[in-house]
């Protein structure tokens, strides 16, 4: 710790369920390294001055997805945002609109049950033969999903929406564009399965198209995209069942 | 109720996503000719007078596109006056709420319909 480095304040937000009955904000004021990003801060903390901090991070390179925090109020992943943006005070908390397990470590469950919902995997009517080969796909229709299936499920979407906060029932962007970027995939026959889903209680429609996932996506997957294109599909689908009742899409 | 609402919000979603490009799109032409090309003398006062817009009227394209820009708009509002009211934690009521918007736009659906038939 050499004298003149620059130091900032870390205010962040601490819970023991088994001692707190509720968040507390505690401040640490460290020395910090002008390429560190907000993550590095934390390490630092954790190893230096407060062990007890507890918090998720894995990769360091924004594709694990499990660093996802509230910096300054906002949904971000902490392993990518540069310290030297921020000014000598800086906020960390929990993903917002999720149940807090313990200081910055929020409970996934219920996003990994909307996550299943959608069904996220390929849907065949009928299961090919491995004999047959492998499906083809041309650039083009790779193309149609790629950007939709760049979703590392950091769940900083779930932080920014309004509805997931006034509903949390609601289906949420990531797992919209995740069950949307299969549906529309050349090799994919469950459309119609995931659109039951997409029409049903907090599914696409509940989505005001705030935009605010978009914005903050560390991945520019566009979830809001996704979800109005799912919300057209979900629409196209219905008003087909209406024109051709149950089995005019077999 | 809540079954019910579920079940239109395609046709609802539908109506409002067109009610958007129309009000976005075309209105907003609507207003210029009217509020600025018009006073400005760009476009002739004339062009608007009463002969020509009732000739407008009674032409069934004219009839049809009349009734788009006066329905699809009415179902864009209630639809998002919906959402306005459910992102500020409405949810409990929407069940009243959004069954009474969308009667006001159905309302006024009927309502130019019978106008435009009349025209």
């Amino acid at each position: 710790m050499s004298d003149g480095q620059q130091k900032k304040t870390f205010v962040v937000t601490r819970f023991d369920p088994d001692r707190d009955e509720a968040p507390r904000k505690q401040s640490y004021e460290i020395p910090v390294q002008p390429d560190w990003k907000v993550l590095d801060a934390l390490n630092f903390i954790k190893d230096e001055v407060d062990g007890t901090l507890s918090y998720r991070w894995s990769c360091r390179m924004a594709v694990c997805g499990s660093c996802g925090m509230m910096v300054n109020g906002e949904p971000r992943l902490t392993c990518k945002e540069a310290l030297s943006q921020y000014g000598d005070t800086v906020d960390v908390g929990p993903l917002a609109n999720f149940p807090v397990v313990r200081d910055l470590v929020i409970e996934a469950d219920g996003f990994m049950e909307k996550l299943t919902s959608v069904k996220p995997w390929i849907i065949r009517a009928k299961e090919r033969a491995v004999e047959e080969g492998p499906m083809r796909q041309s650039p083009a229709e790779h193309e149609e999903f790629k950007q939709f299936s760049l979703c590392i499920n950091c769940m900083l979407c779930y932080s920014a929406c309004p509805v997931v906060a006034n509903e949390p029932e609601f289906l949420g962007p990531a797992a919209i564009a995740v069950g949307h970027r299969y549906s529309i995939d050349s090799r994919d026959e469950g459309a119609a399965e995931r659109n039951e889903v997409f029409r049903g209680e907090g599914g696409v429609f509940s989505c005001s198209f705030a935009n605010e996932c978009s914005e903050v996506c560390p991945k520019n997957v566009d979830p809001a995209a996704a979800v109005n294109q799912a919300k057209f599909n979900a629409v196209i689908d219905w008003a087909t069942g209406l024109v051709l009742p149950r089995g005019g899409d077999e | 109720m809540k079954h019910l609402l579920l079940k239109l919000e395609p046709l609802i979603w539908l109506l409002f996503g067109q009610g958007i490009l129309l009000g976005t799109v075309l209105l907003t032409g609507w207003v210029l000719v009217v509020g600025l090309a018009i006073p400005l003398g760009i476009v002739p006062a004339d062009a608007l007078s009463y002969e020509r817009a009732q000739m407008l009227g009674s032409h069934i394209i004219g009839r049809v596109i009349l009734l788009g820009l006066i329905v699809l708009p009415l179902w864009k509002g209630a639809h998002h006056m919906r959402h306005i009211f459910l992102d500020f934690g409405g949810a409990k009521r929407d069940v009243l709420v959004a069954p009474l918007l969308y009667l006001l736009a159905a309302s006024g659906s009927v309502l130019a319909v019978v106008a435009i038939v009349r025209i």
